[in-house]
């Protein structure tokens, strides 16, 4: 007897009868359609971070899936009321809820067999660009279960409600607090700690900053409660799909277990839910910009990952950044490096560049100069007055950071970070501190000489930046920068700590 | 006794009053078959849902991308319900029956999806929504449009597959900023291409399932 001749058993059959007759496999090319452009897209316009990457999987991928698994599965489970059937389904020898359990089966196989196939390209895509780092699994683990809870409520309401309004509405049905859902979560992430932290539960939210997973493990704590809740509201109906008063006649074959297996599903479905809503709701921001909930969370993960930082080796300047940004090393260095020989040998100018974590002790860390030799320190969110600078240079931004991609202004942001922080004086990381008008003309002169465009000095001076203050520094730097290089050079080495120290006015400048 | 009385045609008004009301039996018979009274339930189930959504502040402040979101979901979804009328009970018998058909079919869905705008206008009305009436209008027209070319391939019962599949596109269009008159959702009210493009994919739609009809089987095999 060969192997393909052995007949399945009974429930196996039944499960390979629904899976081939099942209408999910139509839609698929939609449903490809759909990834390609949403999911895939959108993971290919942020930098090749994987914790980054993955955040699409909850929020892209599952609302796509989520329109589509609900409707499909209300179609499945409507379909012994739509055909009318119920009567002649009765007579079979087997209980109602395996025979809908088969059908949910033969939906969720293809559904989650289409995600688990569309996390495989993207991660694969990642893989292929990434320069640190694994997969994340908890971001799959969230989407998979998002689907099967949506699959199981779109069949819970095809079973209860059979016609042919049912699919459409579900598909709404479910689309519609996903998105509520996602907007509480955007006002938790907000508002930190003030406020209820339910809507963590929320699989769908905004992408983590860049360096998320990078500097320090994500914790599993929120992941984790998603999941139990969703699977939670998924056994929970499960259970009442036996326990429906139409069903429990025709569920009478399998009798009073089931129906005592039914009401512990639905009572465990229940009770997993409402843990993980009271834990959602003890969590706590934790010190490096994520959630923690203290029940679940392990100390473990609050310890800093371990790593070599990647460094340029054939100039004076040396620059370093953490392996996973590597992609971004030599442009760095290309921005760095011109600004850096400007001011080489001055008094507290920096010998090198090396990136830090943006956050530490729940505390933004921002751009400046410390240690002995100095060193110019700049984080992955922070460098000078701009924010999200890894957060890609040519690739397509997502829109609601309002950040337009520009790699003149990426360039320029680090040298404009590099020089405030050398004008202002060493061991400045508290922020944005704004120049006074001939540390402004200085920058901008030495940002010339080094080939850049100064940007608007309105957002560097701040309030001292009136139109004729403007104009006047405008006026000094164009002055400063026709200098000779040494002659620059000179001046600064005389006048360094007096400029500083903002001592010096527009008029004393060369 | 002669055969005069029964010889003698019956007077034109009361010929027209039955054609008249023939008219209307087969009518209601037609939307009834197409289960239209219980899609009307559904459109303003939606039109209730687009006021909840308006009244507690669902929808995102601000961005204009995020205060399309749900909007555009519900407006799928009623243009979705339209698609899913298009189904027939009685497959491909029903076309030998007359000449009236295709005119039942355009009415049913003009009217339907007239009913749609005016239900989901109903549940905003009072409240603020996002660029007004306009794009809700031109939204429901070019959906309505996509689901009932749907129809034409999948049948009724699934026509609502692509209409949630274009909603679904149009959300990552609406954050990408597109501009392409074909993502017409993302586009301001009185933009002239999104206007075209929404009235001719609902003209072709229309068209192709007035004349043609939707695919019908009578066995519901999927």
């Amino acid at each position: 007897m060969s192997v393909m001749s052995v007949p399945l058993p009974r429930s196996a059959r039944a499960l390979w009868l629904e899976v081939k007759r099942n209408a999910v496999p139509y839609v698929l090319p939609l449903l490809a359609a759909v990834f390609y452009f949403d999911t895939l897209r959108t993971a290919d316009g942020f930098p090749p971070v994987w914790t980054l990457r993955a955040s699409v999987i909850p929020n892209h991928m599952l609302i796509e899936f989520s329109a589509f698994a609900g409707g499909l599965a209300a179609w499945a489970g409507s379909r012994e009321g739509r055909r009318k059937t119920l009567d002649l389904v009765a007579t079979m020898p087997r209980a109602a809820w395996a025979r809908l359990g088969a059908a949910l089966a033969g939906a969720l196989c293809w559904l989650l067999l289409a995600f688990l196939a569309g996390v495989a390209v993207l991660y694969v895509q990642t893989a292929l660009q990434a320069t640190w780092g694994g997969p994340p699994l908890w971001p799959v683990l969230a989407g998979a279960a998002g689907v099967t809870v949506v699959t199981v409520i779109g069949f819970t309401c095809g079973v209860f409600f059979p016609g042919r309004f049912t699919a459409p509405l579900v598909a709404i049905g479910v689309l519609v607090p996903l998105q509520v859902g996602f907007r509480e979560a955007v006002n938790v992430n907000v508002t930190a700690s003030s406020g209820t932290t339910y809507a963590l539960l929320s699989p769908i939210s905004v992408p983590p900053p860049v360096e998320t997973g990078v500097y320090y493990h994500v914790p599993p704590d929120v992941p984790i409660v998603q999941v139990m809740f969703m699977v939670g509201i998924a056994v929970a109906l499960f259970g009442v799909l036996s326990l429906a008063p139409g069903l429990r006649q025709l569920a009478s074959a399998g009798g009073r277990p089931l129906r005592v297996a039914a009401v512990t599903l639905v009572a465990c479905g229940v009770a997993a839910s409402w843990t993980a809503f009271a834990l959602a709701g003890t969590a706590r921001p934790d010190a490096v910009g994520g959630w923690q909930i203290p029940a679940l969370h392990s100390a473990a993960s609050d310890q800093p990952v371990p790593v070599t930082p990647d460094c340029t080796s054939g100039s004076a300047f040396q620059v370093c950044v953490h392996p996973a940004f590597s992609f971004y090393l030599d442009d760095v260095a290309a921005a760095l490096d011109p600004v850096a020989a400007e001011i080489a040998g001055l008094p507290g100018a920096p010998a090198g560049a090396r990136e830090v974590a943006s956050m530490s002790g729940g505390q933004s860390v921002w751009s400046g100069i410390s240690g002995n030799p100095p060193v110019f320190d700049f984080a992955a969110e922070h460098v000078g007055t701009t924010v999200g600078m890894f957060d890609g240079i040519n690739s397509t931004m997502y829109i609601d950071s309002g950040i337009i991609p520009d790699a003149a202004a990426w360039r320029e942001g680090f040298q404009q970070g590099l020089l405030d922080s050398f004008l202002i004086g060493p061991s400045q990381h508290s922020g944005f501190v704004p120049l006074d008008a001939a540390q402004q003309a200085v920058e901008d002169a030495l940002l010339i000489a080094a080939g850049s465009q100064p940007q608007n000095p309105i957002s560097q001076m701040g309030e001292k930046a009136f139109p004729e203050t403007v104009a006047a520094v405008s006026a000094a730097a164009r002055r400063f920068a026709a200098l000779p290089a040494s002659a620059r050079h000179a001046w600064l080495a005389a006048h360094l700590a007096a400029l500083r120290a903002g001592a010096i006015t527009l008029a004393q400048l060369p | 006794m002669t055969a005069v009385k029964v010889l003698k045609p019956p007077p034109a008004s009361a010929g027209t009053t039955r054609r008249v009301l023939a008219g209307i039996r087969l009518t209601w018979l037609h939307l009834r078959t197409r289960r239209v009274p219980a899609g009307i339930l559904a459109l303003a189930a939606c039109g209730g849902v687009l006021r909840a959504a308006l009244y507690w502040h669902w929808t995102f402040a601000g961005l204009y991308a995020r205060q399309q979101q749900i909007p555009l979901i519900i407006e799928a979804g009623a243009a979705a319900v339209i698609a899913v009328t298009a189904h027939s009970p009685f497959g491909e018998t029903e076309q030998a029956t007359g000449r009236w058909l295709p005119y039942l079919r355009l009415f049913a869905a003009v009217g339907m999806c007239g009913l749609a705008i005016a239900l989901l206008q109903l549940g905003a009305a009072g409240e603020s929504l996002n660029e007004g009436v306009l794009v809700l209008a031109r939204n429901i027209i070019g959906i309505t449009g996509i689901g009932l070319l749907c129809s034409l391939v999948t049948g009724g019962l699934l026509a609502w597959t692509l209409p949630m599949g274009y909603m679904a596109f149009c959300q990552y269009a609406l954050f990408q900023a597109w501009t392409a008159p074909w993502t017409w959702p993302v586009r301001r009210p009185a933009d002239r291409g999104a206007w075209i493009c929404a009235c001719a994919v609902f003209a072709a739609g229309l068209l192709l399932f007035t004349i043609v009809g939707p695919r019908t089987r009578l066995s519901d095999d999927s």
